[in-house]
């Protein structure tokens, strides 16, 4: 217990007290089927990217959390790393998405971003920093990791856990189902994702209060 | 001289009475039990132990057994479906072969809000109970090991997997030994566990919602809130209105990962019922149509069925038990040297009115159950009723009250007075409980029972601390049961006395004898009265012994002025309004002057003051620790200390084996060791601890009744020089 007591890290709350409506979240969340909530968010380069500008490919969004244990079973193990790299093989656009608010634990800056980046050997097309939660509300993101594709045509094609093992254990990923891949495969040969919706795993996305 | 009571005890009884009175009463203390918890595995966030109900376990037979999270402030670990986030806590055993172990039996969950989402999980002190199976093979004599592996996510702002490995090495007997205290936690834990709601319930689609109907719920609740176990059913942050009526619904917000793989599901209803929070498991049959809208058949990574609470079978066992304690308590306090005196007079007006009058000698024994009674229940409200004020008393509380110490004595020594032939109290002036006189009336036979209750009060038998202890966790109702058993055995002697003729024939024929006996009685009662007013110099310093003599000296003076007033009205009352004026003085100066804590703290010599954190790091620095809660009022821990804790045998142990001598002194009120006694169930003292020397290792529980070799066996325990002695059966 000891070593993985250390490996503390911050999953998520917003400011104690805050009190709008916890529904809210929930149903003006994405949908599968229906196109994929539009945003604008500016990235570790300094860029503002919107969501338009990749019409015509596929794009994953993984919300992210460099300490959240769940979050480091898939990058200590680089499946989460061969994923992207297989994914931009495949000429998917892949875009880590921070959602921590400056001040809590999980917010990182740019040149943090980047580090890590290399640190960890990850590969994303880019990495979106959204310190006012406003992707990740549009999205309704509730867990790291959170994973989504949207297809070419701007729809939404999956919502959900990067695989079915939901548990922080490394021991689990051997044989573990990625539903990313399978979605993925299921879009490239035109056939319908078979399971577009699981309940993602994870610790919990933090929120910046609505402002 | 500490404890003339004590003295006085030993003279007449001796320990080997009092360990003959346990044997006789068929509840012998086993050896020195182990405590039925394993280690704790300790982080800033949470501790864990595995609880046991049993300190030894029988073949073929089924117990409970609980893991048990103490959580920090702020800081949750998840139910079997975690919300939004998280990981429920999970146990992987490795058992002896042929035994099995049963699931988790979820307690209710909360919902914790980590705003905008929601998480289903436990704060505070969280028992997760299942059942062990011994398979009937296991053999008398050998180890019962109980290996847990659990894993548990605890998350406040951060969250961190943790693991722990617990053991718990249970010796097979013939016959399982209880672990009273363990099993009255994890009972009430499954007694808090969701109940199987009487009625099902059904999930079908409205308008693109779930509406779940309640057909059978209670009129009246409001708070509801459904928590599935499927995690792919609802969204788990959103409202749940609630519409109550003939036809109650409960509105529910489809998942976005929305999927259901047979027509049922289920989970656990949370409501408040008039202000009482219920929790239920609940049934739905949902409508297949629901199905069709589901996602395609995924592998369910979570059990779908509802886990019906395991029946609280031994909570019978466990509170005939406490009951069986209570009742050989309240016999054994009939011996205790500050209440013989006072029954024996009482026995030896029944002998006088026997020969006149048997069915004044029966009313007599019955008005004398009726006081014993009415004050236990006047004693056991009190306690409750500033028990769920949150106010850390416990028994024994009302001598920590130097002034009502004080007013003791003062009861005492009038006794002892009386008892001479100083004074004479007549009818008309009851409050001594003039039974002890031997005209004896009405009036006073039932005071005599109050007295002897208020007298008996500084001498809790042996037996009293865990029947005590265990009520004091019980629903008031039960709690009362408890004290009405320790009610009923005290005043079972003389009941009975007075009801059986034979007996009565059995006493000599009054005469003389009775006369001398009468006045020998009065030194018990004396040194009594010698012991609470050390009592209140331990509270209160030389201020509380100036007090409590000037509160004697002033009731002799009231009683002498009542007797050399008497004739004339105007005499009558010149006295009795001068002895008023005299004990209201009295009064008052006690009160003024016996305040608690004005003693210093160094009596104890070179023994050490007890605090949890003395204890965790002297643990840490790897040596035994003994820890005495005590408190000069309770006769049974002075008792011990004379007959074993000061024994030179125990000392040269002690000093060898490096053993750390902590002491916890409850004489006055202290909260915190009010709570150290919670922890281990008990309400009183006396309470002996021995820690083993590892840090954060769970103390050993010695029994009340403490011997010398007891005593050193379990400081080589503690020391970890001897190996467990308990595994033989």
């Amino acid at each position: 217990m000891q070593s993985l007591t250390r490996q503390t890290f911050i999953a998520g709350l917003a400011l104690a007290g805050l009190a709008f409506p916890a529904a809210g979240l929930a149903q003006g969340a994405a949908k599968v089927g229906a196109p994929a909530p539009a945003f604008q968010a500016v990235d570790v380069e300094g860029k503002t990217r919107n969501l338009s500008e990749f019409a015509g490919k596929t794009v994953i969004l993984e919300w992210t959390n460099h300490d959240c244990p769940y979050v480091r079973k898939h990058y200590n193990s680089a499946t989460m790393q061969n994923l992207q790299k297989d994914m931009a093989k495949e000429g998917v656009v892949w875009l880590s998405v921070i959602s921590s608010p400056q001040g809590e634990q999980g917010h990182v800056d740019a040149a943090k971003a980047k580090e890590l980046t290399v640190q960890r050997n990850a590969a994303p097309a880019g990495i979106l920093l959204d310190p006012n939660s406003k992707v990740a509300r549009a999205y309704g993101a509730q867990t790291t990791p959170h994973m989504y594709i949207i297809d070419p045509k701007g729809t939404l094609a999956y919502m959900g856990a990067i695989d079915d093992k939901p548990t922080s254990s490394a021991a689990s990923l051997e044989g573990a189902k990625s539903y990313v891949r399978q979605a993925v495969a299921e879009l490239k040969a035109g056939k319908p994702v078979s399971e577009a919706s699981t309940k993602a795993y994870g610790c919990v996305v933090k929120y910046a209060p609505l402002s | 001289m500490i404890g003339d009571c004590d003295g006085i005890m030993r003279l007449h009884f001796g320990k080997r009475f009092l360990r003959g009175a346990v044997l006789a009463f068929g509840l012998a203390i086993p050896g020195f039990a182990l405590a039925a918890e394993s280690a704790a595995v300790t982080s800033p966030r949470v501790t864990a132990t595995l609880l046991s109900s049993r300190d030894a376990v029988a073949p073929g037979e089924r117990f409970k057994v609980a893991l048990v999270q103490k959580l920090a402030p702020h800081w949750h670990t998840y139910w079997l479906n975690p919300g939004d986030s998280g990981e429920p806590t999970q146990i992987k055993w490795d058992l002896p072969a042929g035994a099995t172990a049963g699931d988790i039996q979820w307690p209710a969950p909360k919902a914790i809000r980590v705003e905008p989402l929601v998480n289903f999980g436990f704060e505070g002190t969280v028992l997760l109970p299942l059942e062990i199976t011994v398979p009937a093979d296991a053999k008398p004599g050998e180890n019962f090991a109980l290996k847990a592996e659990a894993t548990w996510l605890v998350c406040e702002k951060i969250c961190i997997p943790e693991e722990g490995s617990f053991t718990l090495d249970l010796p097979v007997a013939a016959a399982s030994t209880i672990d009273q205290a363990a099993e009255a936690r994890i009972d009430a834990a499954i007694a808090a566990l969701p109940k199987p709601a009487p009625f099902r319930g059904k999930l079908r689609d409205d308008a693109g919602k779930l509406v779940l109907d309640l057909p059978g719920l209670p009129a009246g609740v409001a708070d509801l809130r459904f928590f599935p176990i499927s995690d792919t059913l609802i969204e788990h942050a959103a409202d749940q209105p609630f519409v109550a009526g003939d036809k109650p619904v409960l509105t529910l917000t489809r998942s976005s990962a929305f999927k259901l793989e047979k027509p049922e599901i289920s989970g656990v209803l949370t409501f408040t019922e008039a202000g009482a929070p219920r929790a239920l498991t609940l049934l739905a049959d949902a409508d297949p149509a629901l199905m069709a809208a589901g996602a395609t058949a995924a592998p369910e990574t979570r059990p779908t069925v509802i886990r019906i609470p395991m029946p609280a079978e031994g909570a019978d066992l466990t509170l005939w038990a406490a009951l069986a304690f209570a009742f050989a308590g309240g016999l054994i306090l009939n011996l205790m040297p500050c209440v013989l005196p006072v029954l024996f007079i009482k026995a030896l007006g029944f002998a006088q009115l026997a020969h006149r009058n048997r069915s004044e000698v029966r009313e007599q024994g019955l008005l004398f159950l009726g006081g014993v009674l009415i004050t236990f229940m006047v004693l056991a409200g009190a306690v409750i009723a500033l028990g769920s004020l949150g106010s850390s008393v416990g028994w024994g509380f009302q001598l920590q009250s130097p002034p009502l110490v004080i007013g003791l004595a003062v009861v005492m020594i009038l006794i002892g007075l009386n008892l001479l032939g100083a004074f004479e109290i007549g009818t008309s002036v009851t409050g001594l409980g003039d039974g002890l006189a031997s005209r004896g009336g009405r009036l006073g036979a039932f005071m005599t029972g109050v007295l002897a209750v208020v007298v008996a009060t500084p001498c809790t038998a042996p037996f009293m601390g865990a029947a005590m202890g265990y009520a004091v966790t019980q629903p008031p109702a039960v709690a009362l049961s408890v004290f009405m058993a320790l009610a009923l055995g005290f005043a079972l002697p003389v009941v009975a006395l007075s009801f059986a003729p034979g007996l009565l024939r059995l006493l000599p024929k009054p005469g003389r004898w009775m006369l001398v006996l009468k006045q020998a009685f009065a030194f018990p009662m004396f040194a009594t009265a010698i012991w609470l007013i050390w009592v209140a110099s331990v509270q209160s310093g030389p201020q509380g012994v100036l007090a409590a003599l000037v509160a004697v000296l002033a009731a002799g003076f009231a009683v002498w002025l009542v007797g050399v007033t008497r004739g004339s009205f105007a005499r009558r009352a010149f006295g009795s309004v001068l002895a008023a004026l005299v004990v209201l003085g009295a009064g008052w100066f006690t009160v003024q002057n016996a305040i608690p804590g004005a003693a210093t703290e160094a009596r104890a010599g070179d023994i050490e003051a007890w605090s949890p954190e003395r204890v965790a790091a002297l643990q840490a620095q790897g040596k035994p620790v003994f820890v005495n809660f005590t408190a000069a009022w309770c006769i049974t821990c002075i008792a011990n200390e004379r007959v074993a804790l000061s024994r030179q045998e125990v000392k040269d142990a002690f000093a060898k084996l490096g053993v750390v001598y902590l002491k916890a002194d409850w004489t006055n009120r202290d909260s915190r060791i009010a709570k150290a006694l919670a922890e281990q169930g008990r309400a009183g003292v006396p309470l002996y601890l021995f820690y083993p020397a590892r840090r954060e290792a769970q103390a050993e529980i010695l029994p009340q009744l403490l011997t010398v070799d007891g005593l050193i066996a379990a400081a080589e325990r503690a020391a970890g020089r001897t190996t467990k002695t308990a595994a033989l059966p």
